[in-house]
């Protein structure tokens, strides 16, 4: 009984840190999607540039990981800006599948740009200030360094995010343009500059969330996909569109993944049948974006469909 | 009997295109006759997959507007179908053909009843969402092989019809082509049936089609599940085509995107959208993979130039090359 409850303490506290990172992940997804209702299928590749940014640039500067997330940032936030005017421009304007399209050939774009420039083997970080440290916390308890420090500087990002939004003139008319494009056009809003703001920071935040990530995640040109779906089912379930719905269900997301106790009883009760389950957590996440959609389409925190 | 006239009453299509799509199915049927690599037959095969694939997508996503990215969940189904009962209890190809089409309908009959609940983006990612859990399930499930998958046996006697089994690729050839024209005809009387006046007259409105009287969810859960039916028989015929299959190579995501994408770029909701659509996919990814990706040094190369490509095409005429077509025949008038 003991033994359980220090499990599940554990799994919640590593459940916590990691849905951090994947409320960061979907953060930059759903500033997207709530200025241009617009679903960016190369979101994980994002991430997984801002993966390789911290990866190259940490030894090549001769810099700690950590110190390299502006850089990862500020590549994102390129690279959101470049698509959106290389690409997504041109987009807004066609019918919703030929938006999923030309978002899903700029993902296989990346990711094998990524595989014909970095290869296919898996990297990874293997110095620097936090790499292999961990506090013990309680009996049982190990926080390793790399996450507790995603889950405080993801918790930053998102207070930068929020007030950038909601505190600033600039995000006033960021959300004035994602509720009525139109009208915001109207009272002398450049949407035009609103939208390429918002894969500015959806770009930025994302790279970050990478930049993070790479610390304790190997990083391979493939690795977006999960992340992509991760980041659906995040916004799905916090709402699309919404910040806060973003950072409540990341941190649920991220708790229902890691509760292995839960998941040990699942799988002795599945074995029966023959399954084998090691990386069925994942599949999860899908199954609760499916649920979700279908029991509460506007999500948690939702106010659009 | 009204509705088997329709399927075969083609005199409501301009000349040109009946006389263009002649000239293409006689090309099609004499192609194996013709001087050609393997390689090149291979190519045509899985243009003909495609198409089939596609038209099976044109059904719900191109008259019904409905942007299905799942559709791989029953390519699978269908291959898994035939693979199974064959390995098991060495069932033939032409028994488990109809089984697969069956469960495939049944399951997307299960999954299509809270999936039309959604509409636009959310609907798409459900799709998508439904897919890679039925993918997951069977990357875990010994019974069906597990990540490693399904590899069919040899039956021996060249050429085994029963278990669909050739030495030489004109023969599988020759029935996909068949299934291709049934296919055809079929979509063919769709467009001339109750149901796809009902999808179109939803896609173009869906209050004002409900205010007609118009069951809309149902409509769309058949059209659904008619869509099912064609590609799982396309996945079955894949599984004895290859003799192997895996989850990751029958269910991904990117197949269902790919299907999705060819009859979008060929022209959804027409005729030849599906099939002009793979006409061009395939032979370029097939091309490009050869003429790029066999190079040492060049991995990626191919597909980020095909990415480019369909972002190009997405962006440039959102409607698809049938798009282009029809904006020509306009301005003639």
């Amino acid at each position: 009984m003991e033994d359980l409850a220090i499990q599940a303490t554990k799994s919640l506290v590593s459940g916590l840190l990691m849905g951090l990172v994947f409320a960061l992940v979907a953060l930059g997804l759903t500033v997207i999607f709530g200025v241009m209702d617009i679903v960016n299928f190369a979101h994980g590749e994002f991430l997984m540039v801002g993966m390789y940014t911290t990866l190259l640039t940490s030894p090549l500067l001769g810099i700690d990981p950590v110190l390299t997330l502006p850089i990862a940032g500020l590549v994102g936030a390129l690279l959101g800006v470049m698509c959106y005017f290389g690409l997504i421009r041109f987009l807004i304007k066609g019918p919703m599948i030929a938006q999923l399209f030309g978002t899903f050939g700029l993902m296989i774009f990346l990711r094998n740009l990524a595989l014909l420039f970095m290869g296919s083997e898996p990297r990874v970080i293997h110095q620097g200030w936090l790499v292999g440290k961990s506090f013990i916390v309680g009996p049982g308890v190990v926080l390793e360094s790399t996450k507790l420090a995603v889950a405080v500087l993801s918790l930053v990002s998102f207070a930068v995010v929020w007030w950038l939004i909601n505190r600033t003139k600039v995000g006033r008319a960021l959300t004035a343009t994602s509720l009525d494009a139109e009208g915001a056009r109207y009272m002398g809003i450049s949407t035009e500059k609103m939208n390429a703001l918002a894969w500015a920071v959806g770009g930025a935040s994302v790279g970050i969330a990478g930049g993070l990530l790479v610390n304790f995640w190997p990083v391979e040109p493939g690795v977006g996909l999960l992340f992509t779906m991760i980041a659906f089912a995040t916004v799905a379930l916090g709402g699309f569109g919404s910040v806060r719905g973003a950072l409540v269900a990341g941190i649920l997301i991220g708790i229902i993944v890691n509760i292995p106790p839960v998941w040990d009883s699942m799988m002795r009760l599945v074995d029966v049948t023959g399954l084998d389950i090691h990386s069925f957590k994942y599949t999860m996440v899908y199954a609760i974006y499916f649920l979700i959609m279908v029991l509460r389409p506007q999500g948690l925190f939702g106010w659009k469909q | 009997m009204e509705a088997i006239k329709n399927a075969f009453n083609f005199s409501d299509l301009p000349k040109t295109e009946l006389a263009l799509a002649s000239a293409v199915l006689v090309f099609l049927l004499g192609f194996p006759a013709m001087p050609h690599s393997s390689f090149g037959m291979a190519t045509m095969i899985q243009f003909l997959a495609f198409s089939l694939y596609g038209m099976g997508w044109n059904l719900i996503g191109g008259y019904g507007g409905q942007v299905d990215l799942g559709k791989a969940q029953y390519v699978g189904i269908g291959a898994y179908t035939t693979a199974v009962m064959m390995i098991r209890w060495n069932v033939p190809f032409w028994f488990s053909l109809p089984l697969g089409m069956a469960f495939a309908v049944g399951w997307s009959f299960i999954i299509g009843y809270p999936l039309f609940r959604l509409k636009g983006h959310y609907f798409a990612i459900a799709t998508i969402a439904t897919s890679l859990v039925l993918k997951d399930l069977f990357e875990v499930w010994n019974f069906v092989g597990g990540a490693r998958g399904l590899e069919l046996p040899i039956k021996g006697d060249f050429p085994n019809w029963l278990y669909l089994q050739f030495r030489e690729d004109y023969y599988y050839y020759y029935i996909l082509l068949g299934m291709f024209l049934i296919g055809l005809i079929y979509v063919n009387g769709f467009r001339h049936s109750r149901l796809g006046y009902q999808l179109r007259a939803i896609k173009d409105n869906e209050s004002v089609a409900r205010s007609l009287g118009i069951d809309v969810h149902w409509s769309k859960i058949k059209a659904y599940a008619t869509a099912t039916a064609f590609v799982a028989a396309v996945g079955s015929f894949h599984a004895c085509y290859n003799y192997n299959i895996e989850p990751e190579d029958v269910m991904s995501l990117d197949l269902s995107v790919l299907i999705a994408m060819m009859a979008m770029l060929g022209g959804a909701g027409s005729i030849w959208g599906p099939i002009i659509g793979a006409a061009i996919l395939v032979p370029m990814k097939n091309y490009l993979g050869s003429w790029l990706g066999g190079q040492a040094g060049f991995a990626g190369m191919d597909l980020a130039l095909y990415g480019l490509i369909i972002m190009v095409i997405a962006a440039a005429q959102p409607r698809g090359v049938y798009g282009i077509v029809e904006a020509v025949r306009a301005r003639r008038r």
